[in-house]
């Protein structure tokens, strides 16, 4: 079946996204990923898609896409409320759409970014071997942009799939506040032993705001600076950075760096636990976080936690 | 060589803490060296100017495990050869509307402008680095006498194939991007093309003279 699909509003950001691009890191090509990597992978289980199917990463209201050709959809991510021509659709459920019918999305209830996928492939050449859109950079995706009224995408190999779904008790958590499990980074001792502590002491109940300014590069926080211990004021030697890096800058307010850096200069305060690492997808603008210091073996047992929860997920999505 | 860890998926190599020649030689012998092993479950080796970082998939590996693998070909890799880098000649439109800085440097430096186009075009720099951007190449050493700070606020725009200078390094602007060195002219090589490999001309090692067009 030939299907395709035509924007009609984008919200406020609507991109092509897929797992990314891995390997290139050295020549400072960075991922650029879906951001919540657990809602991307269970939107291609409930459409029976091959794993890393490129989808739509998509964040506001408003969002509208029109289908042309019979199409099973799912929207995962943030919870929203969405209607398909009128009747509204299940959050983190696949549901067939015909040809000629509307999705909206009218509200988002919990979280920020949702994930909006087809069962078939969006017709989009891959660039470094990944559909994901580099905004930076303007390659991938749609070229290189974010999507805007009137484009339109062929997907190939549609098919109607079995309306798979998450159960509501099994969609994770994604509003605030957001405590963040941070293991230490690796320029940790720049920083005053006081000043760290509290930034990442639980009990000390620091929080931080997400700024405006946050986008797919980095959510930059705002509220009680770090200190740094010398004059030099971290500036490190630039070297390779891991997502979920918190990074600090000379005017001390931390920086969450996402798939967007292979390489920075600022101090590494701490770096975000695995396990946390998809919810930084849904950091909006005012949310308030907190981080909260663990040990190595606290992050793997999160990452254990974690592993469990999403195998249960997947498990009651079947397929 | 120390081996450290960087979150649950990091391990970095840290070869010294200053950007030196003899440092980048190390971090280029084990980037070439791990490159080529291939060791289970590292999926990106990211090296820079003191240290290697490999990115690894933990349900492949473990920093343990890769550590050890590290240590056990320690001896291989500090013999293993280096290879021949590959030299560029880059043509460069300097001052003027294509080099919006270059007052700046003259003043800073005390040079004429001729004088800055002599002592950049007259150097062979090393790529120590590729990153920031997508082939942007971290060029240096730069000569002392062209030493100027980084530009207080960063720009919002630098076009591609912008040629600037910040402290003692020099580089390209790849794409259109914010950035904070100073600009002194601009070249029409385009350094990466993500339609087509090897997507970046520059690799670290790579040996690189400018010359005035």
């Amino acid at each position: 079946m030939d299907a395709a699909i035509e924007v009609v509003n984008p919200g406020w950001l609507s991109l092509v996204v897929d797992a990314g691009r891995s390997g290139f890191a050295h020549m400072g090509v960075p991922s650029s990923s879906a951001l919540d990597g657990l809602a991307f992978a269970a939107l291609n289980r409930l459409l029976e898609n091959a794993p890393g199917t490129a989808a739509l990463e998509v964040f506001g209201t408003e969002f509208a896409l029109r289908f042309s050709g019979d199409v099973t959809v799912a929207v995962t991510g943030a919870r929203t409320t969405a209607f398909l021509d009128g009747a509204q659709v299940e959050p983190w459920a696949a549901f067939d759409a015909k040809a000629g019918s509307t999705l909206r999305v009218a509200q988002v209830l919990e979280g920020f970014r949702y994930y909006v996928g087809f069962s078939g492939t969006m017709e989009l050449p891959p660039v470094m071997g990944s559909r994901s859109t580099n905004l930076e950079c303007t390659f991938g995706g749609l070229a290189g942009r974010p999507l805007v009224k009137g484009d339109r995408i062929a997907l190939a190999g549609c098919r109607r799939v079995a309306r798979r779904s998450v159960p509501a008790s099994h969609i994770p958590a994604m509003g605030p506040p957001h405590v963040l499990h941070l293991l230490d980074g690796p320029e940790k001792e720049l920083f005053t032993a006081d000043s760290f502590d509290k930034f990442c002491n639980i009990e000390k109940n620091l929080w931080y705001s997400v700024s405006a300014k946050s986008n797919r590069t980095g959510i930059r926080l705002q509220g009680e600076p770090l200190s740094f211990a010398r004059a030099e004021k971290g500036g490190i030697v630039s070297e390779g950075l891991l997502p979920g890096t918190v990074q600090v800058p000379p005017d001390g307010a931390p920086i969450i760096v996402l798939f967007e850096k292979t390489m920075g200069g600022y101090a590494r305060a701490g770096i975000v636990a695995s396990a946390d690492l998809d919810r930084l997808a849904h950091l909006r603008p005012k949310d308030r976080v907190m981080f909260d210091r663990v040990s190595p073996g606290e992050a793997a047992e999160l990452s254990n936690a974690r592993g469990s929860y999403v195998s249960s997920l997947y498990k009651n999505i079947g397929g | 060589m120390e081996i450290l860890p960087y979150g649950e998926n990091g391990l970095r190599l840290v070869f010294g803490s200053e950007i030196t020649l003899e440092t980048h030689a190390l971090v280029r012998r084990a980037y070439l060296y791990l490159r080529a092993a291939g060791l289970a479950g590292v999926t990106d080796i990211i090296p820079s100017f003191t240290t290697c970082l490999l990115v690894f998939d933990g349900g492949r590996t473990s920093f343990e495990k890769l550590a050890g693998a590290v240590r056990e070909r320690r001896g291989e890799m500090a013999g293993a050869g280096l290879g021949e880098p590959k030299t560029h000649e880059i043509p460069v439109t300097y001052g003027g509307e294509f080099g919006p800085d270059m007052d700046t440097v003259c003043a800073y430096s005390g040079l004429t402008e001729e004088e800055v186009v002599e002592c950049h075009t007259s150097a062979v720099y090393t790529v120590f680095a590729v990153g920031f951007l997508p082939g942007f190449p971290y060029l240096g050493p730069l000569d002392k006498k062209l030493f100027v700070p980084r530009l207080d606020a960063p720009r919002v725009k630098v076009p591609e194939g912008s040629v600037a200078i910040a402290q003692l390094q020099t580089g390209i602007y790849t794409f259109d991007s914010p950035g904070g060195w100073r600009i002194i002219g601009r070249t029409h090589i385009r350094p990466f093309d993500p339609e087509r490999p090897p997507y970046s001309l520059f690799a670290m090692g790579d040996q690189v003279r400018f010359v005035s067009a």
